[in-house]
């Protein structure tokens, strides 16, 4: 078990210095330190330390990052892939955007890394398109890692080659999905494809493919650099390391919060965030992205941020974006509003979510102008249910899972709101 | 979300693609490993330029650049991100997700609607457009928009018209 209460700064660590985002200032704090004695390692020994360090996916499926590595074939010659899932865009989540404002030569290095680790030689940062400035701190620290070394035919006179190229998603929340993403990348429609094969199989063109998070991809440097026991003296012994936490709503401190794994949650909002605004509830929290069961005021009490506590209490840590949702929010509101982001965002090839998200808007629209019915609750939840583990990807579950829990937790206010036909 | 977007003129020429444009979409070719992975970034390039993506400008991808006009459209109609109409001088992209709209992401929507209607009432087009669009990913600043790519964080209702209105005097030149 390690230190759930120390922060350490591993991704978030050039926050608010003086020219962050340079290269100078991440080579001065010992920046491509990890890329450095990554060479000197074998690249088996590097995926061994990544899988040792316990580091998991930090895009919101929490799968352990070394063995996703290591199903990449060792011995294919031909191309391979390492792509940055830069397509931040689970509502609520905002810390892909701070690691890459933070400093973007992170994000470079650690896909070196992994470059380095599975024998790739290209890699690409998928980023959405509406991050305009971010998008620029990444092409010129690409450029300037191009200039120094660090990118190139011969990296660091070693003769390792690896290229990294941006590319910029079009406003589909899809392409966060891995398939997807590579659907998308290929120039396509961003429909996921089925697995197996999995893309460390057959991913990008066909090819072996390694699709990381930013965060994930980012803490790798550190882990090289500090070794995987250091690793796992923080968090907790099945989620270890720190987590980016998304904190939004009415809170004074808004913000990004990089906290070791196991962190309580009433510490995050009460202490470091300074409590909710004055006049102000708590009435439930969205823990892990809108795709995340909603948990009550009351289920918070006790919680620790880990990706098991969170599952324990039926939702899921997922990105690491907690949505404080206070007494000034209608529940028929934020079910309203969910339904009909995961409407728009089904990408229609299953049946079940494209017209499963459908039904579940109209049945809103109709709850929202006064013409609900009294047995739309459970309509509700059971097209959820017919909606779970029935599709090529998981948005149709992103879907089901908050309908079904708010649907339940939340059965009597929005039942009063159906039977006044509007908010008591 | 089309509730929100405003009147559209379809019969808006298509604007001729510029020798930097064209320059642009030739370097995409060769970029990726594949020419179809030139297709997002040829219409990102496209709608930056011109403001938006016209028939005769997938044409022309088609027929001089050699991306096939089905793949293209395939592409164009998917993303939401793509344009397939003249937008109003500042489009602004406004948040309605979970919470910006718990922050009153909709009252200052209907407040902007009004903006535009008030220009319409006197026979006149508004500066504004507005759409809609799903989570910006900068809940730490909800409510959040764009005003074409300048991002605006903590929008309220009552910062909302001093905002508008350094973008209305850009346009008149005061």
């Amino acid at each position: 078990m390690g230190d759930t209460l120390t922060k350490v700064k591993i991704t978030t660590a050039f926050e608010g210095k003086p020219n962050a985002r340079a290269l100078k200032t991440y080579v001065d704090n010992g920046g491509y330190a990890g890329l450095k004695k990554a060479f000197t390692m074998q690249p088996g020994q590097v995926i061994d330390e990544v899988k040792a360090a316990g580091l998991r996916g930090r895009g919101g499926a929490g799968f352990p990052t070394g063995m996703k590595w290591s199903f990449v074939p060792k011995d294919d010659k031909g191309p391979k892939y390492i792509i940055c899932n830069n397509d931040e865009s689970e509502p609520g989540t905002f810390k892909d955007r701070y690691i890459t404002e933070c400093n973007p030569h992170m994000i470079l290095e650690g896909m070196i890394i992994a470059g380095f680790a599975i024998g790739a030689n290209k890699g690409y940062i998928y980023t959405r398109y509406d991050f305009f400035e971010e998008i620029k701190w990444l092409e010129t620290a690409i450029r300037e890692a191009y200039d120094a070394g660090f990118l190139g035919d011969n990296i660091l006179g070693t003769g390792f080659k690896f290229h990294i190229d941006h590319y910029a998603g079009a406003g589909a929340y899809i392409c966060g999905e891995e398939t997807g993403l590579l659907s998308s990348l290929e120039g396509k429609k961003g429909q996921p494809k089925l697995k197996p094969p999995f893309p460390a199989i057959s991913g990008y063109l066909h090819r072996p493919t390694i699709v990381n998070n930013t965060e994930t991809l980012a803490a790798v440097p550190w882990i090289i650099n500090h070794g995987a026991a250091a690793h796992k003296t923080m968090g907790t012994e099945k989620s270890p390391g720190t987590k980016l936490f998304c904190l939004s709503g009415r809170v004074k401190r808004p913000g990004v919060y990089e906290l070791p794994l196991g962190y309580p949650i009433e510490k995050l909002i009460n202490e470091d965030a300074g409590g909710m605004l004055p006049g102000y509830n708590i009435k439930a929290c969205i823990p892990g992205g809108s795709s995340a069961p909603i948990l009550t005021a009351e289920e918070l009490k006790g919680l620790t941020l880990d990706y098991e506590a969170i599952a324990a209490k039926g939702s899921m840590l997922g990105s690491g974006a907690i949505m404080i949702i206070d007494d000034s929010m209608s529940m028929v509101e934020l079910l309203k509003v969910t339904v009909d982001f995961y409407h728009h965002e089904s990408c229609g090839q299953c049946t079940p979510c494209r017209e499963g998200t459908g039904w579940l808007a109209n049945i809103m629209t109709g709850i929202m102008a006064g013409q609900g019915k009294k047995d739309d609750l459970q309509r509700m939840f059971e097209i959820s249910r017919n909606m779970e583990g029935k599709t090529i990807c998981a948005l149709s579950d992103a879907a089901a899972m908050p309908t079904k829990s708010i649907v339940t937790k939340f059965g009597a206010e929005i039942a009063d709101f159906i039977e006044r036909g509007k908010r008591a | 979300m089309s509730e929100h977007n405003h009147k559209l003129n379809s019969n808006e020429p298509a604007p001729a693609f510029t020798p930097a444009l064209r320059k642009q979409i030739e370097s995409f070719l060769t970029r990726y490993e594949t020419k179809r992975s030139a297709i997002l970034p040829a219409l990102h390039a496209i709608q930056d330029e011109l403001g938006w993506i016209a028939d005769e400008h997938v044409e022309i991808l088609d027929k001089e650049f050699g991306l096939h006009r089905v793949q293209v459209r395939e592409a164009l109609t998917f993303y939401s991100a793509y344009r397939q109409k003249k937008p109003r001088p500042y489009h602004i992209q406004f948040c309605n997700n979970i919470v910006c709209c718990m922050l009153g992401a909709n009252e200052v929507i209907d407040k902007i609607k009004g903006h535009i209607k008030k220009f319409e009432e006197k026979g006149k087009e508004s500066p504004f457009g507005v759409e809609g669009v799903p989570c910006m990913c900068v809940c730490d600043g909800a409510p959040a928009m764009l005003v074409n790519k300048d991002r605006h964080l903590k929008v309220t209702k009552e910062n909302i018209d001093s905002i508008l209105e350094k973008y209305a005097s850009l346009k008149s030149g005061v």
